[in-house]
């Protein structure tokens, strides 16, 4: 009797599954017979009749919970993201990363680098009715100098000495010493301006009640649920704001958020997992967009350890890596090779020759170092899945030249621990890391001194591949001690093509930023850096 | 009862000191530098050493233990790491949500589950009771992220009933209590079933149905009520694991409660936060463990305090 209870149980668990399967078949698919198809490029969406929009706000869905208002002390992107709905820089980013005035008008930076003085954009005021000007840029600014005040984003302001009100609507910036990058540290999100008054009101708890000079205010936050912010009717620009009010909701879970964004409770999500992108583009009004972020991943290679001390052996590997495949295979094609030590966004970039996948070439290079049959390697990386894929497919690509990895992910805080509680350069046990960086001022500078300038071996910066060439340093340094341009781009011409030569990593890819809207929305975008862009979004019926 | 009632809420106390210092170690032991997060990625090596200091995490675990327990019996859990804002905020905001949703996964949960459980028992072997437990092991065994998201493609993308996530109104507890009470469910009726079936075989039901009472009467009457203490003490546990905030299912419904708020902590390495909540945690298993003892007396009164 109980066999036959079994049996039935069997069936009828059969019979469920069928069903189950049916309903599922639907966001499965992708990973069965479409892969054929999927060589990496969106699918054109078809034409779609706008999707219907009731009222004239909007929900933005992202990743995960924001941490702070206040952007002096924020260091993650997604904070940023629904700052900058509220909050305004002298200068910012324009789409494509260019440096552009803001609440200045002008800017000029003297020719050491050492002095920058802003013209002031006049009749703004700050939400709460506060002009800004001149005073109001001081307060802020000496409020990210101060190292007391145990901000975040200090160490961008640390050479600021002081600065000064030259009148009303000039204010005058100087550094300690030169720094040709500084103006990018004033695009950056982290130097956009606060209410002198809110700052005075609030103190720290300005991070929960955020005033500035942006298209919307402040509304309200429920951490772990909502922020939502509302139109500012007195806005300086003409013609915007254009929404009533914008909503932004943590949505942790990939499929929740895309499903969110299907039945139009969401107008914008992001990011759109890689692998759901050409599922649901063109279907319920939705269009995704893809493009270039300045994002770098790389792996990283222990110069100081054999045998990654041997420049044939970097280039080996570099020649035994087919990027192409791993653009396509980890990142589902929605991302380029990378062909320097930072992306084509980032300013001063310099394209090089590519490392074209050679196995061949490989194998002889590893022979004339020695390593004709190959060796052993460990790589370390975080353990979320799309890192351990592509730790996974650097480990088939490699044991076709005889090197064998062994793939370790680790936890983030287990990472740190090993990575950057190590004292001495003798003693790190790294050999290969695998990483990703985002180089947040948009320079140059940003994308290259922290992760192979000399002074940045860990703990102090992330120079994981303890890579040092005084040549490069020497380059790096000069670029930073004058505001010229064409000096600059020339100076990051040269170390990019040291770094290239010396591949101390294994260059790999530019990753995309992955957006998804309804149809009917417009003036939404994500910026290279990751950060998303609200301030010109407006509803198309 | 009253004596019983105060010893048991006095033993509170040295349970509540013990874990706290198993908390503690098991917070500081775990590796990771709350100073390099809290500094965040571009931080220099001098600027992490400053806030390592500022959060007193250069000093001795016993020393940083007794200003954290010292603190708590002044009423403050100290301050996040991650939003610098007071934990008890933090936990309070995040309380409510977990609270109504276990609440309510629990109520639906406990009725499915015991109706199921009861018609399987006095139905035992046929079509009714290979049908209820073929739901109790579907509900024990499906797991709940893919059981949520397969709710969340038919009710709110294909149907349109109720929203996909967050915490707007009543329409957003329908999906996630539902799939958060699938399991609890279902260990319910498995529990009712085995535990109602033991009961039927006493003697005393055997005498009451020679006594020609309706089978009924002798079901819901003479039996559920003695068969429930089991059930009551695993539904006690449940509703603990519940009041802790399910992760999965607050990741797929994006539900503002403990659970996410937990494990944020615990990849951010904020101390104080994990700290709160593991305490918050065993208090309220303590606390339902009282309750449930003190409702075994309400179902049988047989059962004495001492």
């Amino acid at each position: 009797m109980l066999k036959k209870s079994y049996q039935l149980l069997l069936l009828v668990v059969l019979a469920f599954s069928l069903v189950l399967a049916g309903c599922s078949s639907n966001s499965t698919s992708s990973n069965g017979g479409k892969d054929s198809d999927s060589d990496g490029k969106l699918k054109e969406a078809e034409e779609q009749p706008l999707a219907k929009k009731e009222g004239n706000s909007i929900t933005v869905g992202v990743a995960d919970n924001f941490i702070s208002m206040d952007p002096h002390d924020t260091n993650d992107t997604l904070s940023y993201s629904a700052q900058k709905s509220m909050l305004e820089g002298l200068v910012g980013f324009d789409k494509d990363m260019n440096v552009i005035p803001v609440l200045a008008e002008d800017y000029e930076a003297s020719d050491n680098a050492k002095e920058f003085t802003f013209k002031l954009r006049e009749g703004v005021t700050f939400h709460d009715g506060t002009p800004f000007n001149a005073e109001a840029v001081k307060v802020n600014v000496d409020r990210l100098a101060d190292p007391d005040n145990n901000l975040k984003r200090h160490s961008l302001f640390s050479l600021v000495d002081k600065t000064e009100v030259v009148d009303e609507y000039t204010v005058k910036v100087s550094l300690k010493e030169p720094f040709g990058a500084m103006i990018n540290n004033f695009a950056h999100p982290a130097a956009m301006m606060i209410s002198p008054k809110a700052l005075e009101e609030y103190g720290k708890d300005v991070a929960r009640n955020p005033v500035g000079t942006g298209p919307y205010k402040f509304s309200e936050w429920e951490p772990g649920d909502h922020l939502s912010v509302e139109k500012n009717e007195d806005y300086w620009q003409d013609g915007l704001p254009k929404l009533d009010g914008i909503t932004f909701k943590p949505v942790p879970e990939n499929g929740s958020r895309v499903a969110m964004l299907q039945t139009g409770e969401a107008d914008y999500i992001y990011p759109v997992p890689t692998e759901q992108a050409n599922e649901i583009q063109g279907k319920d009004g939705i269009v995704i967009e893809s493009d270039p972020s300045i994002i770098v991943r790389y792996m990283s290679m222990n110069t100081n350890k054999e045998p990654f001390n041997d420049l044939k052996v970097r280039q080996a590997i570099n020649y035994a890596i087919n990027k192409e495949a791993f653009v396509k295979v980890v990142m589902q094609g929605f991302g380029s090779e990378l062909d320097s030590v930072i992306a084509p966004n980032t300013q001063f970039y310099s394209k090089q020759d590519p490392y074209k996948y050679d196995i061949e070439k490989a194998k002889q290079l590893l022979k004339e170092a020695g390593y004709e049959n190959g060796f052993e390697a460990t790589i370390w990386g975080s353990n979320n899945s799309s890192t351990m894929k592509g730790m996974e497919f650097l480990q088939q690509q490699l044991s076709q030249v005889g090197i064998k990895l062994d793939v370790e992910p680790m936890e983030s805080g287990t990472m740190s621990d090993k990575i950057w509680s190590v004292e001495n350069p003798e003693d790190a046990e790294i050999e290969l890391y695998y990483g990703g960086w985002s180089p947040s001022t948009g320079d140059a500078d940003w994308g290259i001194r922290p992760l192979l300038g000399g002074e940045s071996f860990p703990p102090q910066s992330y120079n994981t591949a303890y890579y040092k060439n005084d040549k490069a340093d020497k380059l790096i340094n000069d670029a930073l001690q004058t505001a010229d341009p064409d000096v600059r781009e020339k100076a990051y011409a040269d170390v990019q093509k040291i770094l290239w030569e010396d591949a101390p990593w294994a260059f790999l890819a530019v990753t995309n930023t992955m957006g998804g809207k309804k149809n009917y929305l417009e003036g939404v975008y994500l910026l290279p850096d990751g950060s998303l862009s609200v301030q010109e979004a407006e509803i198309k019926q | 009862m009253l004596k019983y009632f105060v010893k048991r809420v006095v033993g509170i106390i040295p349970i509540l000191i013990i874990v706290s210092v198993l908390i503690f170690l098991f917070v500081h032991m775990i590796p990771g530098d709350p100073a390099r997060l809290v500094a965040g990625p571009d931080a220099s090596y001098q600027d992490i050493e400053l806030v390592r200091e500022q959060l007193g995490l250069n000093e001795s675990l016993p020393s940083q233990y007794f200003s954290f327990v010292g603190n708590i019996f002044q009423g403050d859990l100290g301050t996040s790491l991650k939003t610098k804002r007071p934990v008890f905020d933090e936990l309070a905001t995040r309380f409510m949500p977990t609270f109504w949703l276990s609440v309510w996964s629990m109520a639906w949960a406990v009725l499915i589950g015991l109706l199921i459980g009861v018609i399987s028992a006095t139905n035992r072997n046929n079509w009714k009771d290979y049908l209820g437990m073929f739901g109790a092991v579907s509900g024990i065994s499906l797991p709940s992220f893919w059981l949520g998201l397969m709710l969340i493609q038919l009710f709110s993308v294909k149907l349109g009933w109720f929203p996909t996530g967050g915490l707007d109104s009543w329409k957003s507890y329908v999906l996630p209590s539902l799939t958060l009470g699938a399991g609890v469910a279902a260990v319910i009726a498995r529990f009712t079933r085995s535990s109602l079936m033991d009961i039927l075989k006493e003697d005393y039901v055997r005498t009451g149905r020679a006594k020609g009472l309706r089978e009924r009467k002798i079901v819901w009457d003479h039996s559920l009520k003695n068969a429930l203490i089991p059930v009551v003490t695993m539904t006690g546990l449940q509703f603990g694991f519940l009041l802790g905030g399910s992760i999965v299912i607050e990741t797929v419904f994006s539900w503002p409660g403990l659970g996410r708020l937990l494990i944020d902590s615990v990849s951010f390495r904020d101390y104080p936060v994990i700290q709160a909540c593991m305490l918050l945690f065993a208090l309220e298993f303590i606390l339902i463990n009282l309750v449930v003892d003190l409702l075994y007396g309400v179902m049988n009164p047989q059962i004495k305090y001492e």
